[in-house]
């Protein structure tokens, strides 16, 4: 990723307080009172798809089990938009995650925020007015 | 059908699309201010494009112009929403699970995805070519042929456009009852008529009003009024979205507006 869309990316970063529109409600399929943080994760797949691309990272809890968890992104075209591409993400990456939880507790989350490589990255859906 | 595809046919059927001005936006006219990226909100600013017959051409790459979350948000000076007791029942009862462009199916008239799309127009045909949700297109035909004789039921109806002076006035009829008006989940019956009333008063800004007849679904006639954006410089990018739609399976509770 060119430095340019980086900043680019992070500068997006501040929409994240808009209401976020994709093809579905935001708001039903996850809780904002459910905010998520993991910290230094392994990416174990992307998905450059659509509706929406998605990741998949390991998560260890303090017992040591491991659950994968599947975040959904915005649209691989909103993403190029905003200055990923599809090597953005790729498996092996560390990464911390922002996000938001599912309501219905499916280990499923909405990243609006990737930190990789040291680098803030939007991630999120569209925004009210479209992107 | 690829957009590609889409317009070469056009071109080859009707020829292009001639135009005084750069109806995308890509070129402003000399002196023109300069408007914003797609990504900068700004409207760009300019004077109204138009075809060759002197018609205002509302080619170019839109963003917005019709409700999303709820429809009442665009409801003009003195419009109110009435249900019947068939509609609200119908409110009263859907999921957000349910909600048609949830489930990768298209929008109909007038809602609007929150994906960029494009308007090509002809001498006789003007084309909704839309990105997202669903990668569709509508037709709306402008060369003075009646509305079919009782047509199939469509998610985009039988759309009849015909000029009032600069105001394009689009008549549909032929709707599904299937696509919901926004989140909220506003119905519909097999019997709504859209009068669309669509004006470019300058290069950045399409306005689209709409009358939403369906004595169905509706106590009285209402009119909302949305617009859409120019976005120059974009470009239309493939989204097929039944290619791994995950959400609908995990969509919670009645449906509403975005929260």
């Amino acid at each position: 990723m060119s430095a340019k869309a980086l900043i680019l990316a992070a500068s997006l970063g501040a929409l994240m307080t808009v209401p976020m529109l994709a093809h579905h409600s935001f708001g039903s399929e996850y809780d904002e009172k459910k905010p998520l943080k993991f910290e230094n994760v392994t990416v174990t797949k992307l998905e450059w798809t659509n509706p929406h691309a998605r990741f998949y990272v390991d998560v260890k809890d303090e017992k040591g089990k491991v659950t994968n968890w599947n975040f959904e992104l915005a649209s691989p075209n909103v993403l190029k938009r905003n200055g990923w591409t599809k090597n953005t993400l790729k498996e092996g990456d560390k990464v911390t995650v922002l996000g938001t939880a599912a309501k219905d507790g499916t280990s499923l989350g909405h990243a609006q925020t990737v930190i990789s490589d040291g680098k803030r990255l939007f991630a999120g859906s569209n925004t009210a007015d479209g992107n | 059908m690829t957009v590609v595809a889409l317009t070469a046919a056009v071109l080859l059927l009707q020829g292009p699309a001639d135009s005084q001005a750069p109806a995308d936006g890509k070129a402003p006219p000399k002196g023109a201010p300069k408007g914003g990226k797609g990504k900068g909100k700004a409207r760009p600013t300019g004077p109204t494009p138009r075809m060759a017959d002197g018609k205002p051409d509302f080619s170019g790459i839109w963003n917005g112009g019709g409700p999303i979350g709820d429809i009442a948000q665009g409801l003009m000076p003195g419009e109110e929403i009435s249900l019947t007791p068939w509609s609200k029942k119908i409110m009263d009862t859907r999921l957000t699970k349910d909600d048609p462009e949830a489930n990768c199916l298209p929008t109909g008239v007038p809602r609007i995805a929150p994906y960029p799309w494009r308007i090509l127009q002809t001498q006789t045909h003007i084309f909704y070519l839309f990105e997202g949700n669903i990668h569709s297109f509508r037709q709306i035909f402008i060369d003075g042929r009646p509305h079919l004789k009782d047509p199939d039921p469509t998610w985009y109806g039988d759309s009849i456009g015909t000029w009032d002076g600069d105001t394009l006035v689009v008549d549909t009829i032929g709707f599904n009852d299937k696509f919901w008006f926004d989140f909220s989940g506003h119905p519909h019956s097999e019997q709504l008529h859209t009068i669309e009333r669509i004006t470019r008063p300058d290069l950045g800004g399409l306005d689209i009003e709409t009358q939403i007849i369906d004595p169905i679904a509706y106590t009285k006639p209402f009119k909302i009024k949305f617009t859409a954006t120019l976005r120059p410089g974009e470009e239309l990018m493939e989204y097929i979205c039944q290619e791994n739609q995950q959400d609908a399976q995990h969509l919670q509770g009645p449906a509403g507006p975005p929260r």
